[in-house]
């Protein structure tokens, strides 16, 4: 028998070993005493858990489309950490903040525990699975045809299930995501004839032209775009890609752009068929069938459309020049935060500058079809539909229309008029708040599931612990209902959703040709999916509406002084993850904000309205008002204004609800749009006279010549320059200091006596030297470490009170620093991860007057929790600020039930009033040292990977023994851009930085 | 006149030195272990876990009977200890591989073995008091141990358990002072950071 | 022969002295009950505050990153430095023979006692942990481990225990004869409780020279404390690499502010008190005069250790140094800046004119002025050179909340307590010393 052995879960049924993890805020360092502890043994033991050892589960990443696959660090039946899976094709072993902070939409404390159903009161009373099934059932049934259900994007068996399920009752599914990227597809269909979205080659690509399409945050793949343009425009070999941003605002992306360009609202659709014209007018080599385009392009000479646009006609021309000659070349557009009403239009001009620069099929490759919804055309005909009460019954899935859509589409109201609305949220969202009936659907984690996020790629979910709540998989939600409801949905005879997927994925086994399939089923399950080449893109020519491509100008709404932006932020995105408190800790990479909203005002425009930073700002639209703290940004034109979305729930949970201004209250109704322009308005503002002090962790963001985010540019790093002397050669030769001969004595003194001092005690025979090397041109700033690093190092979170107090905990930092931006030069900007740089000569040491921080045989500056008192001259006396002090029981209040199940159970949660920094993840260094015993090896270099290391996107860190002269890490640290921050107080830094490279700036 | 001040910060050194002595004296009391020294339990009824050491258990469970009369491995119930740094408490399962059949001779076995088949046929798990445990801040890896001293070493911190009727603590392993000590003897590492982390 | 008596001396005869100066301990003035109430009130204050920050953590006081030591430290510094005017004077000026001191000398001795014990406090309140601050006594353990004599703070407990210890031992031994001489004014239970506190002092020759000798030796004893302590606390600073402590300047100029400080809170003490227990007549112009006189002084060596510190940062060529003293005169801290330059640097130099030396009123004015302006100079230098050290993206401006003001105003209050107390319970002014400087009455015939 062949057959995929179906278990319950009660294989991984678990009791968490109380006494022996340390699990939960009991495991304060010096507080354990005379407690009575408890011993609680596993009924059965599991054969895939031993108390003390990290067990693996492979699972996929449901918080945005992309679909990136996971592995779930689970100790003791509790999933710990969510980190990225090597295996995976779409991020390759790294996983950014927001997938991270999967933990804590797990963990919710604002999770719906149980079915609920609306009484007449309005409240919501718990009821019993068997109850909520029994109304489920006999309302779908009664509806029929009546019914409608809106799910998310996420495509796999259980949209299948769910689309054929609701076709048997006759009703209809819209599959809703909140950014679909509509503007892109009909571009496509426009120009290619393609409905569907292509992959893009940022890896390949010599020359990245962004029109304000933010693809190292919210647009399509993040990860797998951040991943590739580090490979294209990290520095390797005097080699990197060029990447020019043209938007009226500088988002994350923008800041790791070599030219930022703050061009007109509105006008990249002009600026890039003006490009294409020139490409087109001065070179040959242009797929012989873009000459069709000749008639509609010529109308777009750079002369003519450079005024509008901000731009001169001579800028145009080299951009145009250079995106053509560096080949192959990528253009890409549709970014949210720019998706005004001719977003259609810019994309079709962008896909046609691609095609005559020759770049689609070689970075823009049709084919994979990444994953798309039904866009908002179909929403907002439902709208019409229940407003019209056409529709009996609604069904709502992994979605959450009510925030996610402005308040004028009138989804609220419409959704009001529906006599029976279900909601399976895991919280309760808006929509679900509207509901009648709550069916909680278990977390991805505690589910089995899959999803199919493209072509060649199918990822799989299983349940890593029983579910934290009584809740189900959505699955059996549906079978159970049509087993309850019989008629059109008897077919639905699977005895349960893990059987369902199952059979499923029996079918693709056998399709793949699996000769065992139960064995094939547990490789792909340890897998975490099924993974095929990716397919070869198809050949794609000009449809003929392509030549019907406009350039005009979007209209706005109303008529205020400035334009209004609502853009996504990598931290929140489309709103989910403001109920995590990880992503409302964890700074925005850009204005470095937490826990608040804001408005983004620039410079000059606050010294013309004369408000200052913090001054609360009504925004007034035709269609609403807003207020929130001004922010005062030099990366946004003059003539806008812009605010982050995913603030102003109104629901969501505690962390989320009433927390800032919603941005998309702004906006108009889309009406017959086919997606939602979110720059379609022009605002007035109103000063209030009230302030409210800005939760930022952003310092000074000058680095006031002190050489902490070195760098240089292209031509000085091709010669092989220090930081130093590129330095000194960019400023015109200025002299070099040398120091004098006593200082050298000095540092060479300091040099004899560690090494005198490594000959004592513990400190005698050979250690290795932990370090690291940070590469600064490939650091995009995104800040997935810092919550890695949370998440490894049970970090507490501090909240907005403290953050204004300046004592958030983040052992990780990322600094932003400005350069130029001022009197015309263009502004330039720097991020340096600043952590604890483990100095051989480290200042925090001495000082201590109980050695609770003393230095490691090792290498690492040690901090023993246990033995601090908190004198705090520590930190003092730290050049980098990187020591942090409990100042309050931080872990107490950080970890309330369940959010306490997740600490990580080596590392000590720490207790009020001591001083807790980075430590090399000295608990994985443990780790590994522990193992190679075991095994009787000697550690090898990989075998230790940092959480904030392993992160990263971009792979910029790497960590390792600087003793092993072939170690990454040395081998890292001696390039020649590599330099130590504030080298000159001779602390020696066991962390080497890279100098970034920057393409020499032209006007 | 600078006698007086010596003598005044000698003496507070030399109380605060008597205070913290006294604390280590008490605290690292050895007990000796149960006083018969054939392998063959006693016989003992549930009655008398009053006045032997240690804390009372739910079940009057006899580490003598079965790692001392029977000789059962130590690993056969704690079977992580060598692999991870925790050591394993033994799963209800794992009581059942014998008590299925075993079921005891006198009538004291016989009614402890009756709670050990209720719980895992209820499926609640016994509770166990917990004897041997360390502050959170301290990180014990069992399997270190177990690799360098052999898998017999339990004794050196556990005492001689196949002889306790009921467990009780022999060395206050809760007392840093008792790690340290072991360490300073076997000249190994003596770093904060190797247990504190 | 009529020798014209110096103007130390008071112009009474022994007995006179001594009739006086029981007098204040007599039954309290209204004053004085005033006073005391309102010291106990400000300790009050401070225990709940403290009770406050034990339950719920230092975060109820205003640090925020970087300032990580703020008006808990700025207060202990403040504390330290009252003391040494207190040794100076009883001890330094002692050896010097400069008979003035005789007045005012005791007040001071107990002032120093007194504001070396609230100093005492402070690094027990603001560390993170306060149930462990033993943690920071050497004292031998089971687990090997001992505090880091590397570390200034720990030289700092050493200090600050020695400090106490002599300068508590200087007083009662400077006690001994006066108390015996109460003993003899007083009756009932006092003279009992008089009579133990005088260890059996008789007065006899044999004692009086045991007496001068140990007095001596002890004011030997005290006298390069006065140097060395407030250098060690010093240290506590100038040993870090933060750009406005790491200075060789440091320990001179801590000590000389010690100084200039504790005259100024001598001052501040002293003029009321005469008042209250009406001691004109002993405690005269004359004695104002020359602690004017010092606090000129030690005020100018101020002012040139503030002067140097500029100097020093602009010459030294180091950009750190420099940004820090720049923020410090022009930075969002400029009001505590020049207010700490005002105070202590300018205003001391009014004190070149006798008028003002004499004049009780404007000297009370002055010497409330130093007390602001040294502290401020402690917090200046603590908080405004934590803000803005090496790493721009790190600073930060902190402001302190009321559990900061709680803690200040409580160490207030157990200082006023206990120094009233005592002036309430012991001699304030010294008996035996003032008699020495009276002239022996003439008898009929002679001897």
């Amino acid at each position: 028998m062949d057959d995929i052995e179906t278990q319950g879960m009660d294989r991984r049924r678990f009791l968490t070993v109380l006494g022996v993890t340390g699990a939960g805020t009991a495991a304060l360092s010096g507080c354990s005493t005379g407690r009575v502890e408890k011993l609680i043994p596993y009924l059965v033991q599991s054969e895939d858990q031993v108390p003390g050892i990290a067990t693996i589960y492979a699972s996929t990443c449901t918080e945005c489309a992309a679909g990136c696959g996971v592995h779930v660090r689970t100790r003791e039946g509790r999933a710990v950490k969510l980190e990225g899976n090597p295996a995976h094709p779409v991020n390759q072993g790294r996983l950014c903040a927001r997938g991270q902070a999967g933990l804590q939409a797990l963990y919710n404390p604002g999770r719906v525990r149980s079915p609920r159903a609306r009484q007449a009161d309005g409240t919501f009373k718990d009821i019993t699975w068997d109850e909520a099934i029994a109304t489920l059932a006999s309302k779908a049934a009664e509806a029929g045809g009546k019914l409608a259900v809106i799910s998310g994007a996420g495509a796999g068996t259980f949209s299948t299930l769910l689309a054929d399920w609701t076709g048997a009752l006759g009703g209809r599914v819209v599959r809703y995501e909140p950014f679909d990227h509509e503007p892109v597809r009909a571009a496509n269909r426009q120009v290619f004839g393609l409905d569907s979205l292509p992959t893009y080659d940022f890896a390949r690509a010599r020359y990245i032209l962004s029109f304000g399409a933010d693809f190292l945050e919210t647009w399509l793949t993040p990860i797998e775009q951040q991943r590739g343009f580090a490979e294209s425009h990290g520095y390797r070999g005097g080699e990197m890609a060029k990447h020019v941003y043209l938007a009226p605002r500088m988002s994350l992306t923008g800041m790791n752009a070599d030219e930022w360009h703050a061009i007109a609202p509105g006008t990249e659709a002009p600026l890039a068929l003006a490009m294409a014209q020139v490409i087109m007018a001065e070179r040959s080599g242009a797929p012989e069938d873009a000459n069709a385009l000749r008639g509609v392009l010529s109308g777009y000479d750079p002369e003519k459309v450079a005024n509008e646009i901000g731009l001169t006609a001579e800028q145009i021309r080299r951009l145009a020049r250079e995106f053509a000659s560096a080949q192959p070349g990528l253009a890409v557009a549709g970014g949210i935060g720019s998706q005004h009403r001719g977003a259609a239009e810019v994309c079709a001009a962008v896909n046609i500058l691609n095609y005559v620069a020759g770049n689609v099929g070689v970075t823009v490759r049709f084919g994979a079809g990444l994953p798309t919804a039904d866009g908002y055309a179909a929403m907002a005909a439902l709208i019409r539909q229940m407003a019209a009460g056409e529709i009996a019954a609604v069904l709502v899935h992994d979605a959450n229309p009510a925030y996610a859509l402005p308040r004028s589409a009138g989804f609220a109201e419409a959704f009001a008029k529906v006599p029976f609305k279900v909601s399976t949220a895991t919280m309760l969202d808006e929509t679900a708040a509207l509901a009648d009936l709550l069916v909680p659907q278990s977390h991805a984690l505690e589910r089995w599931d899959d999803l199919h996020p493209r072509e060649g790629v199918r990822g799989l979910m299983q349940p890593v612990m029983e579910p934290v709540y009584g809740t189900w998989a959505a699955g059996d939600i549906l079978l159970k209902t049509a087993q309850q409801a019989g008629g059109a949905l008897a077919r639905f005879a699977a005895p349960s959703w893990e059987s369902h997927l199952k059979a499923a994925w029996q079918e693709i086994g056998r399709a793949a040709g699996a000769k065992d399939l139960q064995m094939w089923w547990v490789e792909t399950l340890a897998a975490g999916g099924l993974y095929a080449e990716a397919p070869a893109p198809m050949p794609v020519r000009l449809a003929a509406t392509a030549s019907q491509v406009a350039g005009a100008k979007p209209e706005f709404d109303g008529d205020g002084a400035f334009v209004f932006s609502a853009y996504p932020t990598s931290m929140l995105f489309d709103g989910r993850g403001t109920n995590k408190p990880w992503l409302l800790e964890n700074p925005d990479p850009v204005t470095k904000i937490t826990w608040q909203s804001w408005i983004e005002v620039h410079p000059d425009t606050a010294a013309d309205l004369d408000v200052r930073e913090g001054e609360i700002l009504r925004v007034v639209s035709p269609h609403g008002a807003i207020e929130a703290p001004v922010y005062v940004y030099p990366g946004v034109r003059r003539d806008l204004l812009a605010a982050p979305m995913g603030y102003g729930h109104t629901q969501y949970g505690d962390y989320a609800t009433g927390r800032g201004a919603n941005a998309l209250d702004l906006l108009g109704a889309p009406g017959e749009a086919a997606f939602v322009p979110y720059l379609s308005t022009r605002v007035s503002v109103e000063k209030t006279r009230r302030y409210q002090k800005v939760a930022k962790t952003e310092g000074r963001n000058r680095q006031l010549g002190r050489g902490i985010a070195e760098a240089m540019g292209l031509p000085a790093a091709r010669k092989g320059l220090t930081p130093e002397a590129a330095h000194h050669e960019e400023a015109g030769g200025a002299a070099h200091e040398i120091n004098t001969e006593r200082e050298l004595k000095a540092i060479a003194g300091f040099a004899e006596e560690q090494h005198e001092a490594a000959t004592k005690g513990n400190y005698l025979g050979e250690h290795p030297q932990w370090g690291m090397a940070i590469d600064l041109s490939r650091c995009t700033g995104c800040s997935a470490c810092v919550t890695a690093c949370y998440a490894e190092n049970n970090i507490p979170w501090v909240g907005e009170a403290d953050v204004l107090r300046g004592r958030e905990m983040s052992w990780m930092r990322i600094e932003r620093y400005y350069e130029g931006g001022q009197d015309g030069e263009p502004l330039e900007v720097r991020f340096v991860p600043m952590l604890c740089q483990h100095c051989g000569n480290a200042p925090c040491e001495p000082v201590c007057p109980v050695y609770a921080a003393y230095h490691t045989p090792d290498g690492l500056n040690g901090q023993v929790y246990n033995r601090c008192v908190g004198t705090r001259y520590c930190s003092n006396n730290c050049p980098y600020k990187v020591r942090y002090f409990n100042w309050y029981a931080y872990s107490k209040r950080a970890f309330p039930e369940p959010l306490n199940l997740q600490l990580n159970p080596d590392v000590t949660v720490r207790a009020r009033g001591v001083m807790e920094k980075c430590t090399f993840c000295v608990q994985r260094i443990r780790g590994a040292q522990n193992l190679a015993k075991l095994e009787d090896r000697p550690l090898r270099d990989g075998d230790v990977v940092t959480a904030c290391a392993q992160a990263c996107p971009s792979g910029a860190i790497v960590f390792g023994d600087r003793m092993d002269p072939e170690s990454r890490v040395t081998r890292a640290a001696a390039d020649h851009r590599g330099y130590h921050v504030l080298e000159d107080i001779n602390v020696r830094p066991a962390i080497t930085y890279l100098a970034k490279v920057r393409h020499p700036v032209e006007a | 006149m600078r006698k007086l001040v010596f003598v005044l910060g000698g003496a507070l050194i030399l109380v605060l030195a008597a205070v913290a002595l006294s604390r280590d004296a008490q605290a690292s009391r050895q007990a000796a272990p149960a006083a018969n020294d054939s392998l063959l339990a006693p016989v003992l009824s549930a009655s008398d876990t009053g006045r032997l050491k240690g804390p009372t258990q739910p079940i009057f469970f006899r580490h003598d009977i079965h790692a001392g009369q029977f000789k059962i491995n130590c690993q056969y119930c704690h079977y992580s200890v060598s692999v991870s740094s925790e050591p394993g408490i033994p799963s209800m399962a794992t009581c059942m591989n014998c008590h299925l059949v075993i079921g005891g001779t006198d009538s004291t076995a016989q009614r402890e073995i009756k709670k050990v088949r209720d719980a895992s046929n209820n499926k609640q798990p016994v509770e166990w008091v917990r004897v041997h445990y360390l502050a959170r801040h301290a990180h014990f890896p069992h399997m270190r141990h177990v690799k360098v001293m052999g898998p017999n070493a339990c004794g050196t911190c556990h005492g001689d358990v196949a002889r306790m009727p009921q467990v009780f603590q022999v060395n206050n392993v809760r007392n840093m002072g008792f790690c340290i000590n072991c360490h300073l003897e076997r000249g190994v590492s003596r770093d904060c950071s190797v247990c504190h982390y | 022969m009529a020798a014209i008596a110096p103007p130390y001396v008071p112009k009474q005869t022994h007995a006179e002295v001594t009739r006086d100066v029981v007098a204040t301990l007599g039954t309290p003035s209204r004053g004085y009950v005033m006073m005391l109430a309102a010291a106990v009130g400000l300790f009050l204050v401070g225990v709940v505050t403290f009770t406050l920050l034990l339950k719920e953590g230092l975060g109820l006081a205003g640090y925020s990153p970087p300032v990580m030591w703020s008006v808990y430290i700025t207060t202990f510094v403040f504390w330290i430095g009252i003391g040494h005017a207190g040794t100076l004077i009883s001890a330094i000026l002692f050896l010097f023979r400069s008979p003035w001191r005789t007045a005012v000398y005791r007040a001071t001795e107990a002032m120093t006692v007194f504001a070396v014990m609230t100093a005492g406090l402070f690094p027990i309140i603001h560390i993170g942990r306060q149930w462990i601050f033993y943690w920071l006594l050497p004292y031998p353990n089971q687990r090997y481990l001992w505090p880091n004599f590397k570390s200034p703070l720990l030289w700092d407990v050493f200090a600050i225990s020695t400090y106490l210890t002599v300068s508590t031992t200087f007083l009662v031994v400077g006690l001994v004869p006066d108390i015996a001489a109460v003993r003899d004014k007083v009756s009932g239970w006092r003279k009992k409780l008089y009579g133990a506190c005088s260890l059996g002092w008789t007065g006899s020759d044999n004692q009086w020279r045991h007496y001068t000798r140990g007095y001596l030796y002890l004011a030997a004893l005290a006298t390069p404390l006065v140097l060395s302590v407030h250098s060690v606390v010093s240290w506590d600073f100038a040993m870090s690499i933060v750009p406005g402590w790491h200075g060789t300047i440091f320990a001179p100029y801590f000590v000389a502010g010690a100084i200039y400080s504790g005259i100024g809170m001598v001052l501040t003490l002293l003029i009321p008190l005469r008042k209250v227990l009406g001691l004109e007549h002993m405690i005269r112009d004359y004695h104002f005069d020359n602690l004017s006189k010092l606090t000129l002084f030690t005020g100018s060596i101020l002012f040139y250790a503030y002067a140097m510190e500029y100097f020093v940062a602009w010459y030294s060529g180091n950009p750190f140094e420099q940004t820090t003293f720049y923020l410090r005169a022009f930075g969002p801290m400029w009001w505590a800046g020049w207010s700490m330059i005002i105070c202590n640097a300018f205003v001391s130099q009014l004190l070149w004119f006798r008028k003002i030396r004499t004049n009780l009123t404007a000297l009370f004015v002055i010497s409330v002025f130093i007390n602001i302006g040294m502290w401020f100079e402690r917090y200046v230098i603590i908080v405004s050179s934590l803000s803005n050290d090496y790493l721009p993206w790190a600073w930060g401006q902190m402001n302190p909340t009321w559990a900061d003001w709680g803690i200040l105003a409580g160490s207030f209050g157990w200082f006023g307590m206990y120094f009233l107390l005592f002036a309430r319970t012991f001699p304030i002014v010294a008996i035996q010393e003032i008699k020495e400087t009276i002239p022996m009455p003439r008898k009929r015939g002679g001897h």
